[in-house]
């Protein structure tokens, strides 16, 4: 039987107990135990519809049943009602899914997101490798996202193996994932235009993204940053002048943004687009558990990195950015917000980069012996990691991703919404596809 | 006497003593009828290329002679409704396997009296001909299948809207009878105020039987809501509207010349009908009601053009005046064969699938019935305005007269020829739409399901014939408009001559011309041009070397294919429609939860159903009249009938009272 003071312990925003996506690690690894011998004590936990997709997507055991299809919560039928397949190769949806749309045409009765088109299992095939080779599968789960995942992939490693890390190497990750999220962020608002068919703004909006990566790329030897967290990796020969340059680059990238952003926000068709479009309101998000933008857009000031904050985060200024609205203008206003703040991030960082030789920073307690967990803010939103490690090889990995948690936000979205909302819709929320299929 | 003024009586009896015959057998009434309709398009192409022909006679109550004759303009109804019921005539024979007679007898009578109306000498026989023809038709709607109260409740709304239309009809020929002392169809002086008063009630008893807005109640429920058997919609669609049409024509051929307003007021609601006609079409899942509602816009079209016709005859624009009236006449004949092809094709799919529901129908039939889908798609393809098909030249000609509404001088009668333009061209829109959706979800059908011999085996070539004539009709225009030149003529007391001439290659009398010049279409060229672009193709593909036809499954977007119920359905087609337009079509979504709901619910799929209705606004009025009419009744029966005769008598002595001061003041 599960320890019912697990529902007490949960951390509180003024939402206590229903930010599903927040338990702590220690909740969530109790709660996993007691399913994992049958139980189903989360079921009747309050105000929790989210546990089962919770469970499916992140907390199922490796034997359970893969997870297929998302939140089917209601069975609509009527005079003329069918079901629409859309996707899983189709124009506009980018990767490998499929969406079965209810609908008696034009209106979205309801929506059901179906993954698992590409059962790549990376995460099964790291078993017995060493965590750098592991690490090296890991940051191509999910391209886009690779900062994010092999930082919460390493640090719970380190958990596990209960091994600190230098302050300067985690200042590196932190680079890396505020570079990443910036280019996330303008690639979903160059997403967003193209499907208003901003033409011009979108043209834009990707050259900037492109210089971002090329800039991760002259920093970080890659421009997905692939390889560049292992020992040795290019940024550890980041001295005095490529600081400057590198802050140089992002005071002209910066501006270039804020002038693109300026020229959206004097577009009616743009704007018109995406207000009201797909809007979630904030007891849903808090019901499903959404992460990251989606549920910040609802007014919920929820930011790991401001709520578990892990160095350098610990001394760095960071504004938190909320919106209010729960639509996909909310979720746009929530990134381009948090572009602004990465800079801000980026321009500390680099004014006061630790030298080399740093301090060691402890490592974070293991939640059992060998088995560390370990969360960071990704672009979508919060990314959890559970690994074991035994004699320096990686064991079980098990991940839950912002993608896994937001996935019911958006279906509950786009119900009664029509067709030509779905891109807008879509593209608001950054999930992958291949962060579910893993 | 010659041997066609025989003719012409004996075609009118023709169907007077089939319904007799019915009772021995029911295919001796659509024998008749077909003997009686051919007959009446022999007489009526007489009159047409050599004059009117006067057929027997007889003294009338009022002492005035009374009898049958056609002249050219009762000769082009007759023509187009003779057509048509050859055509019906030989589908009900294999068609009307009922035990019972009636529906032959209705039919026979319905038939006869529109031939009545159609050949009357004068407007008294004319009114009688006219209440036979709505008697006959309420009988045929009751012949209905599906259950009895509907079938009554659609039959009777008919016979209100149909009475209602004989009343007005009455008080317009009533009006011309005080002004002239004559009921004879001649040109009538009256003065302004008498030849407006004659003028509304023949437009509003004329437009209560051709179904146009806000009377479009009368032609889509009782065809829609009782399922009227097949033959009878066609005949109700079709000729019944058209009886409609040549009233109206009838009626304005002998008034004076009309006001600018008279035109405005026709053009308005026909754009209207036009407009509502065409929408309710499109979010239409009905297979009769479909049609039905298609026919308020034809109707509407008919209108419009002679709407056009009126303003411009006032504004003495003569040759715009000319050009509308033959789009008006040939917007009648196109339709009135393209409309009787759909509703017979309409009755294969429900002979065949056993139901009128579009989303219901697709994907039922057998591949043996190919001659029957040449029609199936001939006529609505025509109805949607396609080249080179009958109804691509009328809607053409009507958008053209359209087109020079900037000729009318009034700036008030500029801006409605112009916003009823905007009309029409949405209405053609629309049916687009609405023939695409008839055509896709219930004639093309995929090979399956039905099974052999369920089609009635004179359908296919009866549909084919009619799908030649809709070919005919609109590549032959510039032709058919010369043979229809009498009739126009009779309608405008004055000799005019056929909008048609030549172009660059074209030969002289090819193209039909809209203006002086304005517009100019060559209807046999449009064939010709398809046609060679057709030979290009097949040299070409003659040419090439690897002619090998890949037959594939359709992509479904990676999915596996041909998943039941994956499809977009006739419902989901026009729900564009609905959503985009529900400020007009008021439309509304009903949601009821089917499923058991608990409170850890939200693990537990909810499960709901949804409907979205649409409204008509008129049906909205109509259903509050009849609910104030049924409740005054109410009250009347309880308040005054019941019980206390001292009320009852009062009651009869003030109604007594006020007719005879009415009386007292008319006279």
């Amino acid at each position: 039987m599960m320890d019912p003071s697990v529902k007490t312990r949960i951390p509180s925003d003024g939402e206590p107990s229903r930010i599903l996506a927040y338990w702590s690690p220690d909740d969530v690894v109790a709660v996993w135990n007691n399913l994992a011998k049958g139980g189903t004590e989360i079921e009747r936990a309050p105000q929790s519809p989210g546990a089962a997709h919770l469970r499916a997507a992140w907390l199922g055991p490796p034997s359970a049943p893969r997870l297929r299809r998302v939140a089917p919560l209601e069975q609509v039928d009527g005079y003329g009602v069918f079901t629409f397949p859309y996707g899983p190769i189709s124009m506009g949806v980018p990767e490998a899914g499929r969406f079965d749309v209810r609908t008696y045409g034009e209106r979205v009765l309801d929506i059901s997101p179906e993954v698992g088109f590409k059962a790549r299992r990376i995460l099964s095939s790291v078993a017995g490798l060493t965590i750098e080779d592991a690490a090296l599968r890991i940051e191509r789960l999910a391209g886009p996202f690779s900062a994010a995942h092999v930082s919460a992939f390493l640090a719970a490693t380190e958990s596990a193996a209960g091994r600190g890390i230098s302050a300067r190497e985690a200042w590196i990750r932190a680079l890396a994932q505020e570079l990443q999220r910036i280019y996330n962020h303008i690639h979903v608002v160059a997403r967003v235009a193209e499907a208003a068919s901003q033409n011009v703004g979108l043209a834009q909006a990707h050259a900037l993204a492109e210089d971002v990566l090329r800039l991760m790329g002259s920093t970080f030897g890659h421009r997905w940053l692939f390889g560049a967290f292992l020992p040795g990796g290019p940024p550890t020969r980041l001295g005095p002048d490529d600081r400057v340059a590198l802050a140089g680059t992002l005071g002209r990238l910066s501006k270039e943004f804020e002038r693109l952003w300026s020229t959206f926000q004097t577009s009616r068709t743009f704007l018109d687009r995406i207000q009201t479009t797909c809007g979630v309101s904030r007891e849903e998000t808090l019901r499903w558990g959404a992460v990251g933008p989606t549920l910040r857009a609802t007014g919920v000031a929820w930011d790991d990195r401001l709520r578990s904050p892990v160095p350098p985060y610990t001394d760095l200024f960071l504004p938190l950015a909320t919106e209010s609205s729960g639509d996909a203008l909310g979720r746009v206003l929530v990134r381009v917000l948090e572009v602004r703040s990465s800079f801000l991030l980026l321009e500390q960082m680099l004014e006061r980069w630790p030298a080399s030789g740093s301090t060691q920073l402890p490592a974070s307690e293991a939640i059992a012996p060998g088995r560390g967990v370990a969360r960071v803010e990704s672009p979508s939103g919060d990314l959890v990691y559970d690994v074991s490690v035994h004699d320096g090889r990686v064991g079980r990995v098990s991940a839950r991703t912002a993608s896994d948690a937001n996935w019911p936000l958006f279906a509950l979205g786009m119900r009664d919404a029509v067709f030509t909302d779905f891109h807008f819709a879509w593209e608001s929320f950054g999930i992958l596809f291949a962060e579910t299929d893993r | 006497m010659d041997a066609f003024s025989i003719l012409l009586p004996i075609a009118v009896a023709s169907f007077f003593v089939g319904a007799t015959l019915s009772v021995v057998d029911r295919r001796w009434a659509y024998g008749a009828s077909l003997v009686g309709a051919a007959l009446l398009v022999l007489v009526a192409i007489r009159v047409i290329v050599v004059g009117s022909v006067t057929g027997g006679g007889w003294s009338g109550p009022f002492g005035e002679p009374e009898g049958l004759s056609m002249d050219p303009l009762s000769a082009f109804f007759a023509l187009a409704a003779g057509g048509v019921w050859i055509a019906t005539s030989t589908y009900s024979i294999y068609y009307d396997d009922r035990p019972s007679p009636l529906l032959a007898l209705t039919y026979a009578v319905t038939l006869g009296s529109i031939a009545l109306l159609l050949t009357a000498s004068s407007f008294l026989l004319f009114l009688v001909g006219w209440e036979a023809m709505t008697l006959g038709s309420f009988g045929m709607i009751l012949q209905a299948s599906g259950r009895p109260m509907r079938v009554f409740s659609a039959a009777f709304v008919f016979l209100a809207f149909g009475e209602a239309s004989t009343l007005f009809v009455f008080l317009a020929v009533a009006g011309l009878r005080v002004a002239s002392g004559t009921f004879a169809m001649v040109p009538v002086a009256l003065s302004v105020p008498l030849a407006g008063f004659v003028f509304v009630s023949g437009l509003i008893g004329f437009g209560l039987k051709m179904g146009v807005a806000p009377f479009h109640m009368s032609e889509w429920l009782p065809i829609a809501h009782s399922s009227a058997p097949s033959n009878a919609s066609a005949v109700l669609s079709s000729t019944l509207t058209l009886a409609g049409a040549y009233g109206l024509f009838r009626l304005i051929s002998v008034l004076p010349t009309p006001p600018v307003w008279w035109g405005g007021v026709m053009l308005s609601i026909g754009a209207i009908s036009a407009l509502l006609g065409a929408l309710f079409a499109s979010v239409s899942e009905h297979s009769k009601g479909l049609p039905a509602y298609s026919t308020i816009e034809n109707n509407g079209l008919i209108l419009v053009a002679l709407g056009v016709a009126l303003v411009a005859r006032s504004e003495s624009l003569d040759v715009l005046y000319v050009f509308a009236l033959f789009a008006a006449f040939y917007q009648a004949l196109a339709h009135a064969v393209a409309k009787t092809a759909l509703f017979l094709s309409a009755g294969y799919v429900e002979h065949a699938t056993h139901t009128f529901d579009l989303n219901v129908v697709r994907g039922r039939a057998k591949d043996d019935a190919r001659e029957a889908m040449i029609g199936a798609i001939v006529a609505p393809l025509s109805l949607a305005a396609a080249p080179p098909l009958a109804g691509f030249v009328s809607e053409w000609m009507i958008l053209e007269a359209l087109f020079q509404s900037f000729r009318f001088s009034p700036p008030a009668m500029q801006f409605v020829g112009l916003l009823a333009g905007a009309a029409v061209a949405l209405a053609a829109g629309l049916v687009l739409v609405a023939m695409v959706k008839y055509i896709a979800f219930s004639t093309l059908w995929r090979p399956s399901a039905v099974e052999a011999g369920d089609r009635p085996p004179g359908l296919g070539t009866v549909l084919v014939a009619l799908a030649g004539t809709i070919a005919a009709i609109g590549i032959a225009a510039p032709w058919i408009l010369r043979f229809l030149t009498p009739s126009v003529s009779a309608f405008a007391h004055l000799p005019v001559t056929a909008p048609v001439s030549g172009l660059l290659l074209i030969p002289q009398g090819w193209s039909i011309v809209s203006g002086s010049p304005f517009g100019i279409l060559s209807p046999p060229a449009v064939p010709i041009g398809l046609g060679v672009g057709a030979l290009l193709g097949l040299v070409y593909y003659g040419m090439g070397r690897n002619r090998v036809t890949r037959r594939t499954v359709p992509w479904m977007a990676g999915s596996a294919p041909g998943v039941p119920g994956e499809t977009y359905g006739s419902f989901g087609y026009s729900t564009g429609i609905r959503v985009m337009l529900r400020s007009v079509l008021r439309t509304r979504e009903v949601r009821a939860r089917s499923g058991p709901v608990t409170r850890a619910e939200l693990l537990t799929p909810v499960a709901y159903n949804v409907e979205l209705e649409v409204l008509d606004p008129f049906k909205v009025f109509y259903d509050a009249l009849v609910r104030f009419a049924t409740a005054t009744s109410a009250a009347m029966k309880q308040g005054i009938m019941p019980g206390r005769i001292g009320r009852y008598l009062a009651y009869l002595l003030v109604a007594t009272l006020v007719v005879v001061v009415y009386i007292a003041l008319a006279v």
